[in-house]
């Protein structure tokens, strides 16, 4: 199963690397683009120096990782975040006459090379985050480790929610509008400190669509910010758990279009 | 009048999807209020600067969000590329009515549809989280009209301009999103202008993006005078004669090679 | 191979709402509209066996070809593909059934052919010598040599056909199914293909259920055909037999200069029914028995033709006569 997922990586890989120019391209717009994201969040915290007690080091580190996690997602499944066209126009189908499962399938096809761009992008501002810290005089060994469990834990966080969107398109048959609210929202929202938002849409953030366990709760403990030792446990342990559930969701949805088509 | 006729068809046929677009505007809204509560976190406990209190700058970002379905979230290359591809452009070209006129006013309908059904509701939907700003006299409505309508108008020629861009390259989808970023960032859709440091702050302001956003919300806030309206009409004219000219170039274009 | 017992799909059509807030209503509507696609069909089909499955859009073709092979499950009824339930074991079914759709490919759009044959082998687990062996073959057979190291997106209508008929045969299935094999391809393409069916059906007793619009396909390939329209299973029977019950005559007409002459009492084995009106004559034969071009030889004679139009029965033309 593995080997076959490795195998399908590779064929998409080559495949995407037929257009090296329109990689070359992209990669480097959508790096652009993120770079001035981030020129414009810098411009804010250089002015007012801090937000709700985060300095910008501190807001990097929520930034960097939530945006190397949004990457890494968009870079494994963009066909799940475009997953609509399967279920309207049927393209499902043909992945349901292999003997393997379908998700499998999905998640080798038309790789999103073009968001190795904002992996580069997030990876120089965590890199730039660590270093300001470190120059401030804090400990930082603790975090250089953590870096990439949050890495990995929020690229499954995003693609836990992700899915269960897109399985939700079983029933709806449209889920564009429905990924604004699910993904899009939730990605910038989780660029800074979840403590800023109201009440309701932080209780979201902690359940349905748990991004604060990516960054911002695991950062209270590592940056000093609050006593509990666990914190940063839960990331782990929250993205796995999504991850269940989003698969059995998931399962569920395909079962249902088993008995109804598209 | 054959261009007014232009605006409502296409307004018209915006109006079907109106419903999914109102689900959509509450999605939408959760944009504005994460960037208010973000800014609410910046400002917290922190003096004042400039005209810019916790609720003038709350207000800043719901009328940014507002005003961006009118200026900034327009139909990528304004359609145009779809029209190259499929070889309609030719037709487009030898309407009697000009081609930068005539895609002009076929997004302008879209845009006074969206004015009604985004616009208004995620204005609304904002100002109950933040308060609403009325402007207080005629004459600052004038203005706010006025800078409003340059603003849509610049809006139109930028993404008419990399519209034309798909008479040289097939792939214009790089483009449109760096001029979006380009908008998003150095408009003033996140931070109003006059607060970014150094160069930048001082540059900003007079680049055409400011144009789209920052002064139509200025004017509307009353924190911008008339001497807003110097800058767009500038810009507008520039751009206006620079569509003109680039549409010489791919008319000739598709004329020598039959695009 | 292929056992179908009495089944049904019925799908459940949300009601669309119309007036104001339409699109709203009609979300939140729990009215559904019942459509059945498929009703109580059954059928059961041996081992070597070539079968046509035939009938007008929207007949529940589609449909039966889906549970067949696992895509959708049956609302009603019983199905076993090559031993086993596609509806609970669709990886066992899937490793047993080849299929290709005419209209898509399954190929990797972008990879040279024979890459995505690589990726194949890997997915159905083949091993090294039952590919090589497989390749060896259908390279011959398909003559896939021209273009193995062609991007997908760059061959022909007709190369990429071949190349899919071999992608669904490499893992060496026992069953077929084809739907719209030939659509869209040139005459040329289209004898290929059929050649191509006919021998692996002949040499290896591939089970092959096909779906198609052209009554070529049909008459050339099938030695069993299946009408379904409606969703229900109309008839089920040799090509021979439903040749004897409706006959399946082709048409030739001819418009002549002057109204030809014709010889008196003209019989021949073969011509059906001759119709003559003024000056366009009008014959529908069989083509097993008179070979076309001595039916054009002969009404040469008649007359001087000044245009002649030859036609095959249609699908729609074998339904409307069943009904008849």
């Amino acid at each position: 199963m593995l080997a076959l997922y490795r195998k399908l990586l590779v064929a998409s890989i080559r495949a995407q690397m037929q257009y090296k120019l329109n990689f070359i391209t992209s990669a480097a717009t959508t790096g652009m683009i993120m770079v001035l994201d981030f020129l414009i969040l810098s411009a804010i915290l250089y002015r007012f120096h801090d937000v709700s007690g985060w300095n910008i080091y501190e807001v990097g580190l929520l930034y960097g990782i939530s945006s190397v996690a949004v990457s890494v997602y968009r870079f494994f499944a963009p066909e799940i975040n475009d997953f609509e066209k399967y279920v309207i126009h049927g393209e499902l189908d043909q992945l349901l006459i292999r003997p393997v499962s379908p998700l499998l399938l999905l998640l080798t096809r038309n790789l999103d090379l073009s968001r190795i761009g904002g992996m580069v992008q997030g990876i120089s501002v965590l890199i730039l985050s660590i270093a300001g810290l470190y120059a401030q005089g804090k400990e930082i060994g603790l975090l250089l480790l953590f870096t990439p469990v949050a890495i990995v834990s929020g690229g499954v966080i995003y693609f836990s929610i992700a899915l269960t969107t897109a399985a939700l398109g079983f029933w709806t048959h449209q889920v564009k509008d429905l990924q604004t609210f699910t993904i899009y929202a939730p990605a910038n929202a989780s660029n800074y400190p979840i403590s800023l938002y109201p009440g309701w849409l932080k209780w979201m953030f902690y359940t349905v669509l748990p991004i604060a366990f990516m960054n911002y709760v695991p950062m209270l403990t590592l940056l000093g910010k609050a006593e509990s030792w666990y914190l940063p446990l839960l990331t782990p342990v929250v993205a796995a758990l999504a991850l269940v559930l989003s698969l059995r969701f998931w399962a569920y949805g395909i079962r249902h279009y088993h008995s109804t088509g598209s | 009048m054959v261009y007014w006729r232009i605006i409502r068809k296409s307004y018209r046929r915006n109006l079907q999807y109106r419903l999914s677009h109102l689900v959509n505007n509450l999605a939408s809204s959760i944009f504005g209020l994460v960037f208010i509560a973000i800014w609410a976190g910046v400002l917290q406990g922190k003096q004042v600067h400039g005209p810019y209190d916790l609720q003038t700058m709350g207000q800043y970002i719901a009328v940014c969000q507002s005003v961006l379905w009118m200026t900034t979230f327009l139909s990528p290359g304004l359609t145009i590329p779809v029209g190259v591809r499929s070889g309609a452009v030719s037709l487009d070209l030898i309407k009697p009515v000009h081609y930068l006129w005539y895609m002009l006013c076929q997004e302008f309908g879209r845009i006074l549809y969206n004015a009604c059904y985004r616009s208004l509701p995620i204005g609304l939907l904002l100002g109950l989280a933040v308060g609403f700003h009325f402007p207080s006299s005629f004459y600052t409505c004038l203005l706010f009209v006025l800078s409003l309508l340059l603003g849509t108008f610049i809006g139109l020629l930028l993404f008419y301009l990399t519209g034309l861009a798909s008479f040289w390259t097939t792939e214009i989808r790089w483009v449109h999103y760096i001029l979006l970023s380009l908008v998003f960032g150095l408009g003033g859709q996140m931070i109003p202008l006059d607060l970014l440091p150094g160069v930048m702050g001082k540059i900003a302001p007079y680049l055409p993006f400011s144009c789209m956003i920052y002064y139509p919300v200025m004017t509307f806030l009353e924190l911008a005078g008339p001497e807003a309206l110097i800058v767009q009409g500038s810009w507008a004219l520039v751009l206006t004669g620079i569509a003109l000219a680039v549409t010489t170039l791919a008319r000739r274009k598709v004329e020598i090679q039959g695009g | 191979m292929i056992r179908a017992d009495r089944v049904g799909k019925t799908f459940f059509l949300t009601q669309a709402k119309e007036g104001r807030f339409s699109s709203l209503r009609t979300l939140f509507s729990r009215e559904k509209r019942e459509v059945k696609a498929v009703e109580d069909v059954s059928f059961s089909i041996e081992e070597g066996e070539f079968v046509g499955y035939i009938g007008p859009n929207g007949a529940g073709k589609s449909t039966t070809i889906k549970m067949l092979s696992g895509i959708l499950h049956p609302t009603e009824g019983e199905i076993v593909v090559g031993g086993y339930s596609p509806q609970q074991d669709r990886a066992r079914v899937a490793s047993q059934i080849g299929v290709v759709f005419g209209q898509r490919t399954q190929l990797w759009w972008d990879l040279p052919v024979h890459d995505s044959f690589e990726l194949l082998q890997a997915m159905y687990k083949i091993d090294r010598q039952s590919y090589v062996r497989a390749m060896e073959m259908y390279k011959e057979l398909l003559d896939l040599h021209d273009f193995l190291d062609t991007p997908v997106r760059k061959l022909s209508l007709g190369q990429r056909m071949r190349a899919d008929l071999a992608a669904a045969l490499l893992h060496n299935p026992p069953i077929l199914f084809l739907d719209e094999p030939t659509i869209g391809l040139d005459v040329v393409a289209k004898t290929r293909i059929r050649a191509f069916l006919k021998e692996v059906n002949r040499t290896q007793k591939k089970t092959i259920l096909l779906t198609t619009h052209d009554m070529d396909d049909i008459e050339q390939l099938c030695s069993r055909i299946i009408v379904i329209n409606h969703g229900k299973k109309m008839v089920d029977t040799s090509i021979q037999e439903l040749r004897n019950r409706i006959g399946l005559a082709s048409m030739i007409q001819i418009d002549y200069h002057k109204p030809p002459k014709l010889p008196e009492a003209y019989a021949n084995e073969g011509v059906e029914r001759i119709e003559l009106a003024e000056n366009e004559l009008t014959i529908y034969y069989d083509k097993g028995k008179i070979p076309s071009p001595r039916i054009l030889s002969e009404v040469a004679q008649w007359g001087e033709p000044l245009d002649i139009r030859m036609k095959e029965p249609g699908i729609e033309e074998i339904i409307k006569r069943l009904y008849r």
